[in-house]
């Protein structure tokens, strides 16, 4: 037997990687603890910018904020998608699901100077509102085609018996479709949720000065020297979000028993 | 009564329109119209002309300039950072997909999802604090004896390069992966069966069956890499010009938006060529290798 080089090279790539990936992962977190503001130098261990993290206003008024504008796009885009994708026509919507590939073949910044030029052109004042628009835009491209390629998948002889036993259009949505449908509507809300939380591109362009959200904070902040208060934000948001995800899978094994 | 009785008739013949149409309304109202007018404003002469005072001025005064250099630019560091991606990626992912225990394959999924979760401007800032004069690395090949001066790692090309590299591998990785993991090991095993080298197993079988992978993975790191905006600004200190700040630049600060529109315009058309071009060079070559081995 001849070993190959992989078996040598691939264990070794893939850590180098996950090294890679996770350094800045790792100074964050570090300089989040560390006394010295203004130089990058170690100086203290100290807790403090925790402690005006939780004192200061702007940033939790920005995340409300962001959280706001988030949520309400998850549920937008996931409302309008699923729709179109059950009610709609199947010819139809086969042939227009091209049409929503498009915000995701352009640049972000080719469809942030879109919008802006329309809410300029019909003087709409730009705010939460036109950010929610700008986000349902970006969640479409990703809900349609993940909801579509999943309902398609589905075992139509299903629904053909909800209609044959005599339920309404309605019914069927909400008592076949939509449970068969939902891990493909979790998964896609999840990621439209990540998605508008960490907008930055479109945010900048239709925000205007009224809005403030998480990432137009941080840019700002970086913009003039940051303070390592985003650093201990981020520690936090981290440690929350890794402990969600972990315990959504462990839900998903305890409940399936396969490991995603 | 009677009209609530006609509108639920209505809704009752017609669900599947009115189901349709907000999806595709809102598609068409904020991103086919938008871009229309776009295009509508780059030909208008002045913000406050007569709507059918229309001129190729702009665009002219586009590609006169130094301007149209930028988006040259952007091309090479876009295509570029997806060469390199790809190159760093594949490993990884053929890795993850073909040779790891399920168990480790969960753990290592995870761990390349989570950075997704801390806010991307950040990610990037944490690289000045590496990179930096006082930075880690200078701190520490100073403490080493190997450097007697702090080296400049940052506010060049090469750092703005560096960091869009590093953010756009799990983009990369993801597609590559998701294609990786539908191949049967039997099919590999049956070449290697057959008498085929490695390299040969790697270039006919793998590399083949995983080339829409590839696409959709340089596709997802070229596009959004061409028209980067926050890497440069935060990276390179807002010095240096990519065709991203510079359309930021048009509409935000110099309230150019005729001259804005119309470098948006051409910089769009050189990315449809680009990707035109990239698809072409994707499909020749196999089919190439489909007529030899036919």
């Amino acid at each position: 037997m001849t070993k190959s080089y992989g078996t040598y090279f691939l264990p070794i790539a893939v850590t180098l990687f996950y090294l890679f990936l996770y350094i800045p992962i790792f100074v964050l977190v570090l300089f989040s603890f560390n006394d010295n503001a203004f130089t990058c130098a170690w100086t203290f261990f100290t807790t403090h910018w925790y402690e005006d993290l939780f004192a200061s206003s702007e940033v939790w008024y920005a995340l409300k904020n962001s959280l706001v504008i988030a949520c309400t796009t998850v549920f937008l885009s996931l409302t309008i998608g699923s729709t179109l994708v059950f009610f709609g026509s199947r010819d139809v919507v086969r042939r227009l699901q091209i049409l929503f590939y498009g915000s995701l073949a352009m640049p972000e910044i080719v469809l942030a100077v879109g919008l802006l030029s329309l809410f300029s052109f019909f003087a709409v004042p730009l705010g939460s509102m036109t950010l929610i628009v700008g986000h349902t835009l970006l969640g479409l491209g990703y809900v349609i085609p993940i909801v579509y390629s999943r309902f398609i998948e589905l075992d139509q002889s299903l629904i053909e018996a909800s209609y044959d036993l005599g339920a309404t259009q309605r019914q069927t949505f909400f008592s076949i479709v939509l449970p068969l449908l939902m891990p493909a509507l979790l998964s896609s809300g999840l990621l439209v949720f990540i998605i508008s939380l960490d907008d930055f591109i479109i945010s900048f362009f239709c925000a205007g000065a009224s809005v403030q959200t998480l990432p137009l904070y941080i840019f700002a902040v970086i913009r003039t020297g940051a303070s390592p208060m985003i650093n201990a934000l981020s520690t936090i948001m981290l440690m929350f979000s890794s402990f969600f995800v972990l315990l959504f899978s462990f839900l998903h094994i305890r409940r399936t028993g396969i490991p995603q | 009564m009677k009209i609530k009785e006609t509108i639920n008739t209505f809704i009752a013949e017609n669900t599947s329109f009115i189901f349709s149409v907000p999806a595709v309304l809102w598609q068409l109202l904020f991103l086919y119209v938008p871009l229309f007018l776009v295009l509508y404003t780059s030909f208008k002469r002045a913000a406050d002309s007569n709507w059918l005072d229309l001129t190729f001025d702009h665009y002219r005064t586009v590609l006169g300039s130094s301007y149209f250099f930028i988006i040259g630019r952007s091309v090479c560091i876009a295509a570029g950072v997806a060469f390199l991606c790809l190159l760093c990626a594949y490993p990884v992912a053929y890795f993850l997909a073909l040779k790891v225990n399920r168990r480790w394959k969960n753990v290592l999924l995870f761990l390349l999802t989570l950075p997704f979760w801390t806010n991307f401007l950040i990610q990037i800032y944490s690289w000045v604090f590496v990179l930096d004069q006082n930075g880690l690395i200078n701190m520490m090949l100073l403490k080493l004896d190997i450097i007697k001066e702090p080296l400049h790692m940052i506010n060049n090309t090469a750092a703005i390069f560096f960091v869009m590299l590093y953010y756009y591998l799990p983009f990369m990785i993801m597609p590559l992966y998701s294609i990786l993991e539908k191949i049967q090991y039997e099919l590999l095993e049956a070449s290697m069966d057959l008498g085929a080298t490695h390299w040969q197993t790697f270039k006919r079988i793998t590399l083949t069956l995983s080339m829409a992978g590839i696409k959709t993975g340089v596709f997802l790191v070229f596009v959004p890499a061409f028209g980067e905006f926050a890497i440069p600004a935060i990276i390179g200190g807002g010095h240096h010009l990519f065709v991203g700040s510079l359309i930021s630049h048009y509409f935000l600060i110099a309230r150019d938006d005729q001259l804005g529109a119309a470098f948006t315009m051409i910089s769009g058309l050189v990315l449809l060529i680009c990707a035109l071009f990239f698809n072409w060079f994707c499909t020749v070559p196999l089919q190439k290798t489909q007529k030899e081995s036919a």
